[in-house]
This record gives structure tokens, C-alpha cells and sequence, in this order.
């Protein structure tokens, strides 16, 4: 049985067989479109013009900074270009020391993170959807407790050390296996997924995980890709757990990591006065920051288009219908 | 299957249908399989994120490194009863409660009704540029932003204040900055720009679970493009604006620490400081541990009393809740 | 089947549990998804061999092939810096010499106190450590040896500092846990630079005024009032702006404690200590303050302060400042040496700064330059989990021998400095802009700054300790503008601007307890509620259109707020303290 269900295309064809239509009965709208429709087109694509406008203006600024001399950037009025243009900050941002062990670690523990994460909280959002689950709301209630308590720098710092995950690989992986925030999220549009799918399968005889690796999972593709994006973007934003836990393991440095040291070793704002002054003071890091922005954004880029199809509508290939 | 109208892209309220369950041997044999599959869940929780709140002691101690959680000196509620006695602390509240509250409305607003406004514009190409751009700005880190925010804001060559004197708006720059009633407007602007594009993704997600029909039979029957919105997109997302709703409002005390750190001056410091900031500068920096523990303690059970609130609303709504 | 399946799930479970404990193993475990399994069993591999190359880095297993027998240190500073490179140049040579060296790692994204609590939470160190304002609770914790009991043997260190200057180092139990390493001199004194704090004027300002004497609060203003009023402009007519007053966060010291210069004492930081009754002053709520700060008042109502001046983070003040545009402030000279970069890069030489000596009175003598202090609350340590303990103190006194000495200072003889007939080092321009590329300096230089080091001259006694206190080196690179305003005023350097620096106080630098003031005590909670206060009103009372009603009400908060008697009488007892230690007691 379980192998007849096997994949979410037969879903498909056998529960909503009309829904390869979507995108036609989208574009249908556009065909009687009435005066109505063109003022509303008219006000949607100015108001979103200038709302790009104004989101690409802090993009544009930081690239060219990026590209513009440090001491010269000191005294401002950068803005749309560079004024004295310059490959250095990249130069320093790519030529520091441990980048790429640590863009090596950085893309394993994003891909094994997602994954795991993902499939782990995909999971148990789908214990939490299961209709008359007994344990449901007590289970519920423990994880979204989670995502309002925590105990602190120092009692975390014990607790993974005293698992072993300190000075370990685990330590990216394990405490962010399952995320509440993601579960509920995961859960709400799992619930939205008609029972009676789930349903016909298990008189079928299908058990839990067939029907969440056949039906669920994949109907569940956009909140999915949805997920998984937030997750690979912490995952591969994060570096407060590769200084704190891994601090002394050169080898499990990661990109983010290394991008800190690299901006913090010119300034800190809590830095104190005697520090300062002990410190060789550099030129100011705000053209390094961009850089190394530019540099931390664009995999995540590059990796979107991948994504996007899963949730901007018109691309999918269909939405969940009886 | 069974045509479930606009209920299908909803998800129905199930906990007000489903009959009540008792724990009894037989549901659980019945259960077995979930049960079996929640036990590591459970466990995994409890040692990640319940485990380590035994650091909570911190708050009744006098916490010394050197001594260690079990033999610092408990000392009660003496540390509550120094943020509580402090005029201060309660500004301190006020203020990243109302931050938090102006984020949470428009942040939420603004992200639905961009993801709805990018829904329905009508080349998917223009579609997809304009939602990559928009999500772009995440990755700016806060010290880029209130950067760029300084530029925008400056009383010399700042866009805000060159096109409100040609407009004869104003006669002379002025200083936003340095005047509290502006500061609250300037911060929940700030995270508006950074994060609605992406805070949109979610809601966008959640769109295309609307079943398409909806909107086909809806134009047959001659409805417009807003009566549309109004009557299939928005119920389609509500169970997803609820969920997200309700959580965030347990993260109203969570405003923030770097965007007002970062935008604040001594001016402005009535308004500014939050509950992270003044945790920084009488606590964690001074090197005293407990002060933060308290104020995290009491951030916690806020937001707990919070989303119970708002959860239990909703489900008294017949809206979806989180347990 | 459905026994098949709780199978299924019992494992899964398992799994689950196992990741949980780290033992690693996948945690997908469920039908049908081999690929994840496959691909978390790669990961955990890769992880294992990952996590055992990291047991083994904190030892001092050495570094790999050539270098067998090279002892490898760790060491964390608890203050932002530069990471060296493995392999760096100097660190090198200096390894192949000593036999040892260091891998140092700074603070990064947190706080000292933060770093710190959770290593002593975890118990594990690194070999070296300063733990910067964490020093106190790292002694505490038991987390550092005591110097002084295995120090017989490393001479270099031990007459680092006098028997005095080691005695007021000394915790309570009479042992030496830290060695502070800054402040020292090798001979005397060569310092160029006042790297300090003072009130600043733009070289154009002066040379516009006639190189005037400016000795009082007053007359500073009264010169940049003038020049502004003259000069309104730059010469591509950008405004000039007469006076800055930088607020931001702990560098609002800019805005707060000028008072006590203005009375001619010296930088305590936090109080005015009396030199006769030894007791200490509040210099907030000195008449001289209230004059000062009328005296801002005034300035900005004239429009000579920028009206944007407090609202300014760091970045901003930096930025206006390298435009060059701004006439004078109060500021310490590191806290702005990247805006003077950036101004002698543009060619605007005419608009960098020289330090004035400004005092509210005239007779009074002012104190802006103090010599070099012994800061006793910091200091680098060597850690309980140092295996090599003798190995360590060993590493520290080499470091403090003459010839590792150059190499940390000036770097490698014929690549960063020449040697000239009369023995005197110097530097070529190429060399003199390598010393200040960063991507350079992390791969060939390594000064082991945070290690202990001597300031003043070289041990052959011809040089300077480093290139920056060259006398030759330094009058070569002032500019122009600079030297003229340097002969109108009859002086050769920086410090020689502002009254000669005299021997310290017993009791100085004050700052050295009140940074380390933590808010668990009532005095710190003072101090902090103190800094709270005066951050929000000070500001206030500047712009106000009626000062005497804004300075009645700061006043009236900060009586209120703050028990500053608390607070004075925690800083006597450690004035006390500290003159007791230094005549023995």
C-alpha cells in the first residue's frame, strides 16, 4: 500500500484532478478585467513601485559603500555610487584568514541543519495536527513555552557542555533541530489540509509516516520551502554558537564567525575606554561591513529563485484542494 | 471529496468539532504510533529549553561566577524589588511595550497587505523581482539601517528634511532625533523597512493554500478585484494571521535592543531605553548576572500571560489558537 | 503491520534521543528518506574527525610538521583585536628563537563580563588570559595561578615592575594573579603624541588667530567664535562648524567630564581626588561645572555648537570630523585618530588638531597629559588550565627579552625598518604604509600586544620601543601646517603643547576602580544610575533656552537618583587603600 502513494504527484492526481489548472484560471481573471480592475492594477503597481524603490535604496547604498575607499567613506555622502572606488574591502573580507574552512562549515551545517530541522519540525507539526491526538494540547503547550522562556547565557552554556556539544559540530545542528515558531506555522497550514486525504489513506491502511511522507509533506511544499528558507538563513547567518561553544576549534569556525572577528576587531561599542585606547585603532569597518554583507547575502540570492517558485502563487503548480 | 467551499482553505476550527478525548488505555493503543513519535519531542524540549531554566535561581541569588548557581547567596526578591523600585524600570516597561505593540499592528498589517498588493499584480515576473527586492533588506544588519536612517534623517542633505522644506511643509530642518515624539515612529519605520518583505513570505505561502476555484467562481459572479480580497485571500490567510498574531504578541516585550540602541541618544532616552537596553547598562555589563535573570523571568511570564490572553480570544472567536 | 510501524516509530525515537545526547547518529531514521540519513551520517563523520582535531587544539600539541618542537599557547583577551594569522611572519621568526608562541583570540560580539562568566561557568580556559573587566571575578573564581610563586628564574619578568608596582598588583591574599602590561617605560618617557584627552583646536583656527595662548575655557571659544564668524565657510563652501560634543553611549565622556580638567586635575575618570586631604570630589556639581556647562549653553544658542551634535552616534561624530569642517572638541586623541586619518588623506592638513591646555581660571595649572599609569585592574594571567605552567612563564619573560622585543615593536630588520650608520632605525614610505595595512600587519607583524611590553626606548637605548615614538620618524610625517603652528608655539611635539607631565598620584588613575565597579554593590549601582542620569539631562541642559531652570532640574534628579555618598565613600576607602599599598602596608 504504502509504495501505491509513494509520491505526491499520484496524491495529486488522484485527489484534485483539476488542479494543474491553477495558474490558467489565474490568468483567466485578467481576460474580463473591468474598469475597477484597471484603476486597482494602477494604484498596486505604483504603490509596489515605490515600495521597491524605497527597499532598493538600502541595497544600492551598501553595495556602493562596499565598493568605495574606508577613509574616504569617513566623511559621508555616499550614495547611489562609489566615489573613490576600490576592490580592497573584498580583498580583505575574502583574504582573511580561516574564510573558507569556516564558508566550508558555514554550507554544511546549512544544508544539515535545514534538513534536519525541517523534516524534524515538519514532524511534529504533524503529531500536532493530527485531530484528536490526546497528547496534542499538552505537547502544544510545552513547545510554545519554549519560545517565550530561556535560561540564560550561562545555564545553556552548562547544559550543552555538560551533552558533550561544546567544541563539537552537533552544537549547529541539535539545539535547533526543532523550532517552535516554524512547528506552529507548519501546523496552522497542515491543519488548513483537508482531513478527508489523510483519511481515505489510513482506510487504505496507510500508516503515520506514509501519510506524512506522501501526502502531507509534499502538500505542505510551499509553508515548506517557507521553513526551510527561515531555517538555512539562520543557519547560515548565525555565529554567536561557533564563538561561544566552538571558540577554540579553528576547524569548526564558520563564515559568519569570521566575518565578526573580522568587523569587531576595529570597533566595539561596548568596548570600554582603556581598551580602546590599547587598541590598534584602524580605519573605521563601515565599507568592510558592506562588503562583507554583499558577501553574506549573496548565496542566500542565489539560492531564492529555488525557493520562490514554492510560494509567490501564479508559480506554483497547484494549491490544496478537495 | 467533497466540494468544501471557502472551509477548504481555511482549516476548520477542529478542537470546537472534535469530541473531546479521554486518556484511556484504549486511545492510546489506537495512538500508539503518535505517542511513540511525540516521546522524543517531548524529551528534546524538555532538556533544550527547560533544562536550562534552573539558571531562573540567578534571579533569588546574588550570582558570582566564582560561587556557581549552588552556593551563591540567595537573597529573595531583593533583585525584582530593584527594577520594580526603580522609576525608571517602569518607563523602561512602558516603552517597549508600546514599540513592541507599534511594531506588532503594522508590522503585521503592512506585511499582509504587501504580500496580498504582490498577489495580485499582474506579471509574475514583476511579481518575483519586486518580492526578491523587498526580502533583501533582512540581510542588512541593524548598524547598515540606522546608517542609511541617519542619512534620511539628517537636519544637512537628509531626504526627509530637503523634501519637507521644498514642500513648505516645514521652514527649517528639523532635528528628529532629538525629540521623543518622533523616536517611536523612527523605530517602527526602521523595522517596517527592513523586515516587511520578508515577513510577507510567510503570508504569501499561505495564499497560494487558497483554492483557486474560489476566485473563479467568484469572478463569474461578477465580484471585483477588492471584493475578492476581502471576501476569499483575507479568510483564506486568517488562520495564519492568528497563529502569527497570537505569537508575536508574546513578543511585544521583546522590542528590541539594537535598533534603539543604535538610534538613541541621551535626548531621546526617556522613550528609548527598553527593557534589554537598561538590562545592559545596570545588569549583564556591570557584571551582575541576577538582574538580568529577573528581568528575563519577568519578560517571560508577561509573555506567557499574554499569549494565553490572546489565545484563549481566539479560540472563543472560533479562530484557530496554539493549544 | 502496525507492529511494523511502532517499530518504525520506536526507532525513530531512539534516534532522536541519541542525536539529542550527541552521540551523533541521523535523527531522520524514518521510512523512506535513506538520502537524509546517508547525507547526516557524512556530516557526523565529517563532525567526529572535526571535534577530535579540536580536543586536541587548546593542548599544546604543536603545530604540525616543521615546526615539531614549537610549544603552542592559547590565549583570550577579553577586548576587541586584531587576529594574527597562523603562520605569521614575526610570530614565526619569534617561534623559531623562543621555541613557543601564542594563538590569541579576542572578544568578539559580547561584553568582557559576559565572555568571561561563562568561561569560569565552564571551567575551561585557555592558557593565557586577560579578562579585561572580568578580572576580578576570574580571581575570584579561582581561575588564575599565582604568579609570583613560580616566577623565581624569569627575571625579565619579574623586574617588569618594581617591588612597589608589583605590591599594589597584589590581590588581598598577598599574591600577584595578573601582570599588567601596558604603561611601562623602557629609560623614559618618549611619548610624541598627547593619545589623551584635551580640549582641540584645528591647526587653520590658530594659524587664522595668530597662534594666540589660550589658556581659559573662555578664550577657546572666544577664538573659534571669531574664526567661525570669519570663516563661515570651507573653501568649496562647506559650513564650518565651531564645536562638537560627542554623546554617545561611554564615549559621552566628551560631554562629562571636562570639569575636572577645567579645575587642573588629572584624568581620575570618575572623581576629583583633593591632593592634600586625599579625599574625593564630586566634579559634577563643582561650581565649575555649572559654569562649563553654561558656558556650552551659550556656545550652542550662539549656533557655534552643531545643533545636531547630540543626537550623533559615533560614526556620524567621525564622519563630521573628517570633513574637516569642525573647528574644536573635547575628545581623547585615539577616539578620533580615524577622522584625522581621513582628513590628512584629503590633503586638508591645515584642519588637523593640537591639544590646548584649557582651565576655567587663569592660574590655574592644568593636568591634561599624565605620564604612562600603572593600570593595576587589568592585566594578562595565566590560567589554571595551563598545563605547562613553567613553559608559560618562560614564553612571557622571552618576549621581554631585548631582541624579541624589536621584532614585537618594530618588526624584521631590512623588511619593516632599515638600519642607519648611527644605528638609528628608520623607514622607508613603502614600509611606512605596509605597518599600517591590516591585511600586512595580520600576516607578517605580531606584536603580542596584549602580552607585557615597554613603551619609551629600545633595549640598545639609540631607538625608540617602536617606530610611532621615532622622533625623526615622527617629525618626518607631520605635515606642514602642523610644523609651522609646532615653531610659532616654540614646541617639538604633541605633548610638549601641554604642561609636563609629573610623577603620578599614588592613587592614580581612579578609573582603574570605577570601571571595574559592578551594579551587585550599592556604589556600582550609584555609578551606573550616575552615568544614567547625567546621559539624559546633560544634553538637556546644554539646548535649554533657560539654563537656570534646566540646571535646577538636573541637579534636582540627580540628588534625587543618586546617593553620591555611597558612592564618595567606597572611592576614599580605595583612595586609602591604594596609598596604603604604595608605602607598604
Amino acid at each position: 500500500m504504502a509504495n501505491s502513494v509513494g509520491s505526491g504527484e499520484a496524491v495529486r492526481s488522484l485527489n484534485s484532478p483539476k488542479s494543474n489548472k491553477n495558474t490558467e484560471s489565474k490568468s483567466s481573471v485578467f481576460s474580463r478585467r473591468t474598469t475597477g480592475d484597471i484603476i486597482f492594477d494602477v494604484i498596486n503597481t505604483i504603490v509596489l513601485l515605490l515600495f521597491t524603490v524605497i527597499m532598493l535604496y538600502p541595497l544600492i547604498n551598501t553595495v556602493a559603500m562596499s565598493f568605495n575607499d574606508g577613509i574616504d567613506a569617513l566623511r559621508g555622502g555616499i550614495t547611489f555610487f562609489p566615489r573613490v572606488f576600490t576592490m580592497k574591502n573584498y580583498q580583505t573580507v575574502v583574504a582573511k584568514q580561516g574564510m573558507i574552512d569556516g564558508a566550508k562549515i558555514s554550507v554544511l551545517r546549512t544544508v544539515i541543519g535545514t534538513l534536519t530541522s525541517t523534516l524534524c519540525t515538519a514532524l511534529l507539526a504533524y503529531v500536532l495536527s493530527r485531530k484528536n491526538f490526546v497528547f496534542k494540547k499538552p505537547l502544544s503547550m510545552l513547545y510554545v513555552v519554549t519560545m517565550y522562556v530561556n535560561g540564560g547565557l550561562i545555564p545553556v552554556f552548562l547544559v550543552y557542555k555538560s551533552l558533550g556539544l561544546t567544541n563539537s559540530f552537533w552544537v549547529y545542528i541539535i539545539p535547533g533541530m526543532v523550532s517552535a515558531w516554524n512547528m506552529l506555522v507548519l501546523r496552522t497550514y497542515m491543519n488548513g489540509i483537508p482531513e478527508s486525504l489523510s483519511e481515505s489513506a489510513e482506510l487504505d491502511g496507510a500508516g503515520h509516516f506514509t501519510i506524512f511522507f506522501s501526502i502531507i509533506f509534499p502538500l505542505s511544499m510551499p509553508v515548506i520551502a517557507c521553513v526551510s528558507l527561515f531555517t538555512a538563513v539562520g543557519q547560515w547567518n548565525s555565529w554567536f554558537d561557533a564563538m561561544l561553544y566552538n571558540r577554540m576549534s579553528d576547524n569548526l569556525t564558520t563564515l559568519q564567525y569570521e566575518l565578526m572577528k573580522l568587523l569587531s576587531s576595529v570597533t566595539n561599542n561596548n568596548a570600554n575606554v582603556e581598551t580602546m585606547k590599547n587598541a590598534n585603532n584602524m580605519v573605521t569597518p563601515r565599507t568592510m561591513r558592506a562588503a562583507a554583507t554583499v558577501v553574506t547575502a549573496l548565496p542566500i540570492v542565489c539560492l531564492y529563485p529555488f525557493l520562490q517558485r514554492y510560494f509567490v502563487a501564479g508559480m506554483t503548480i497547484g494549491g490544496v484542494k478537495e | 471529496m467533497a466540494k468544501g467551499g471557502i472551509s477548504a482553505g481555511l482549516g476548520v476550527n477542529e478542537s470546537a468539532k472534535a469530541p473531546k478525548n479521554r486518556i484511556n488505555k484504549k486511545v492510546l493503543k489506537n495512538q500508539k504510533t503518535l505517542v511513540l513519535m511525540s516521546v522524543p519531542f517531548a524529551i528534546y524540549a524538555i532538556i533544550f529549553s527547560y533544562v536550562p531554566l534552573f539558571g531562573w535561581i540567578m534571579a533569588f541569588q546574588n550570582y558570582k561566577p566564582k560561587d556557581g548557581l549552588l552556593h551563591s547567596k540567595f537573597v529573595g526578591l531583593q533583585k525584582f524589588e530593584r527594577l520594580f523600585g526603580d522609576d525608571i524600570f517602569l518607563k523602561v516597561i512602558r516603552n517597549t511595550f508600546c514599540m513592541g505593540a507599534m511594531n506588532l499592528i503594522f508590522g503585521t498589517v503592512c506585511a499582509i497587505l504587501f504580500a496580498i498588493l504582490l498577489n495580485e499584480f499582474w506579471s509574475v515576473k514583476g511579481k518575483k523581482a519586486v518580492q526578491t527586492i523587498s526580502y533583501l533588506p533582512h540581510f542588512l544588519s541593524w548598524i547598515i539601517v540606522t546608517g542609511i536612517c541617519f542619512d534620511v534623517l539628517a537636519m544637512e542633505n537628509g531626504v526627509l528634511n530637503d523634501v519637507l522644506v521644498g514642500l513648505h511643509i516645514i521652514d527649517a530642518p528639523i532635528n528628529w532625533l532629538a525629540y521623543p515624539k518622533y523616536f517611536w515612529w523612527i523605530v517602527t519605520f526602521s523595522n517596517l523597512w527592513k523586515e516587511t518583505g520578508w515577513n510577507s513570505i510567510i503570508y504569501l505561502a499561505a495564499i497560494t493554500s487558497i483554492n483557486p476555484d474560489l476566485y473563479e467562481a467568484a469572478s463569474i459572479d461578477g465580484a471585483g478585484r477588492l471584493s475578492k480580497i476581502w471576501h476569499i485571500t483575507l479568510p483564506g490567510l486568517k488562520p495564519t494571521i492568528m497563529i502569527l498574531l497570537i505569537m508575536n504578541i508574546g513578543n511585544v516585550l521583546n522590542a528590541g535592543f539594537e535598533v534603539q540602541y543604535l538610534l538613541g541618544n541621551g535626548l531621546v532616552q526617556s522613550v528609548a531605553q527598553t527593557i534589554d537596553i537598561y538590562v545592559l547598562k545596570f545588569g549583564i555589563s556591570n557584571g551582575d548576572y541576577s538582574i538580568g535573570t529577573a528581568a528575563g523571568i519577568f519578560k517571560s511570564v508577561v509573555s506567557i500571560a499574554l499569549i494565553a490572553i490572546a489565545n484563549r480570544a481566539s479560540k472563543l472567536m472560533g479562530e484557530e489558537s496554539l493549544f | 503491520m502496525s507492529s511494523r510501524k511502532s517499530l518504525v516509530a520506536l526507532t525513530t525515537a531512539l534516534c532522536m534521543l541519541a542525536s539529542m545526547t550527541a552521540c551523533g547518529g541521523g535523527n531522520t531514521g524514518s521510512s523512506g528518506s535513506t538520502e537524509a540519513t546517508t547525507a547526516a551520517g557524512g556530516g557526523e563523520a565529517a563532525a567526529t574527525t572535526a571535534a577530535d582535531g579540536g580536543e586536541a587544539a587548546p593542548a599544546d600539541g604543536g603545530d604540525t610538521a616543521s615546526s615539531g618542537e614549537v610549544k603552542e599557547f592559547t590565549a583570550f583577551f577579553a577586548v576587541p583585536g586584531n587576529e594574527t594569522d597562523a603562520g605569521n611572519d614575526v610570530q614565526e621568526v619569534i617561534a623559531s628563537k623562543i621555541g613557543a608562541k601564542c594563538k590569541m583570540t579576542w572578544l568578539t560580539g559580547q561584553t568582557a563580563d559576559e565572555a568571561v562568566g561563562v568561561m569560569i561557568a565552564g571551567g575551561e580556559y585557555p592558557d593565557f588570559i586577560d579578562a579585561s573587566t572580568g578580572s576580578q571575578q576570574l580571581i575570584d573564581a579561582g581561575g588564575c595561578i599565582p604568579i609570583d610563586e613560580y616566577w623565581d628564574g624569569y627575571d625579565n619578568l619579574k623586574n617588569f615592575w618594581t617591588e612597589e608596582q608589583w605590591n599594589s598588583v597584589r590581590a588581598e591574599d598577598g599574591h600577584i594573579y595578573i601582570i599588567p602590561q601596558f604603561g611601562n617605560r623602557w629609560m623614559y618617557d618618549t611619548e610624541t603624541v598627547h593619545n589623551d584627552e584635551a580640549f582641540w583646536i584645528q591647526v587653520r583656527v590658530l594659524e587664522w588667530a595668530g597662534y594666540p595662548k589660550i589658556e581659559t575655557l573662555d578664550e577657546y571659544f572666544d577664538v573659534i567664535e571669531r574664526y567661525l564668524e570669519a570663516n563661515p565657510t570651507m573653501e568649496d563652501g562647506t559650513p564650518n562648524i565651531g564645536y562638537e560634543i560627542l554623546s554617545d553611549d561611554w564615549r559621552y565622556f566628551c560631554l562629562e567630564n571636562a570639569p575636572f580638567f577645567l579645575d587642573g586635575y588629572p584624568n581620575d575618570g570618575c572623581v576629583i581626588v583633593d591632593r592634600d586631604t586625599h579625599q574625593a570630589i564630586d566634579y559634577n556639581t563643582t561650581p565649575t561645572a555649572k559654569r562649563y556647562f553654561q558656558k556650552l549653553n551659550e556656545e550652542y544658542q550662539k549656533g557655534v555648537v552643531d545643533p545636531e551634535t547630540f543626537t550623533m552616534k559615533y560614526d556620524q561624530y567621525i564622519s563630521k570630523l573628517s570633513t574637516g569642517r569642525v573647528c574644536g572638541m573635547v575628545d581623547q586623541h585615539w577616539d578620533f585618530n580615524d577622522a584625522e586619518v581621513s582628513i590628512k588623506n584629503q590633503g586638508l592638513d591645515e584642519c588637523t588638531y593640537v591639544p590646548v591646555g584649557v582651565v576655567i581660571d587663569k592660574g590655574i595649572e592644568e593636568h591634561y597629559h599624565s605620564s604612562p599609569a600603572l593600570d593595576v585592574s587589568n592585566g594578562i594571567s595565566i590560567t589554571t588550565s595551563c598545563k605547562d605552567i613553567p613553559g608559560a612563564l618562560k614564553f612571557i619573560d622571552d618576549l621581554l627579552s631585548p631582541e624579541i622585543l624589536t621584532l614585537r615593536n618594530w618588526g624584521i630588520e631590512g623588511e619593516d625598518y632599515l638600519v642607519g650608520e648611527d644605528g638609528l632605525f628608520y623607514r622607508t614610505d613603502d614600509m611606512r604604509s605596509k605597518a599600517n595595512d591590516q591585511a600586512y600587519i595580520n600576516s607578517h607583524l605580531c606584536s603580542y600586544s596584549y602580552f607585557p611590553n615597554y613603551g619609551g626606548m629600545d633595549h640598545d637605548g639609540i631607538n625608540a620601543a617602536s617606530a610611532q615614538y621615532q622622533p625623526k620618524e615622527f617629525y618626518d610625517s607631520l605635515s606642514e601646517p602642523v610644523k609651522k603652528c609646532f615653531d610659532a608655539y616654540g614646541v617639538e611635539t604633541y605633548v610638549q603643547l601641554l604642561n609636563k607631565s609629573g610623577e603620578n598620584e599614588p592613587w592614580y588613575p581612579m578609573w582603574s576602580y570605577s570601571n571595574n565597579l559592578t551594579t551587585d554593590t550599592e556604589e556600582g549601582y550609584v555609578w551606573a544610575t550616575m552615568a544614567d542620569v547625567k546621559h539624559e539631562y546633560l544634553p538637556k541642559v546644554v539646548m535649554a533656552p533657560d539654563f537656570e531652570a534646566a540646571w535646577t532640574e538636573y541637579m534636582d534628579q540627580y540628588t534625587s537618583r543618586c546617593d553620591i555618598d555611597v558612592f564618595l565613600n567606597a572611592i576614599n576607602t580605595e583612595i586609602q587603600r591604594r596609598i596604603d599599598v604604595a608605602n607598604g602596608n
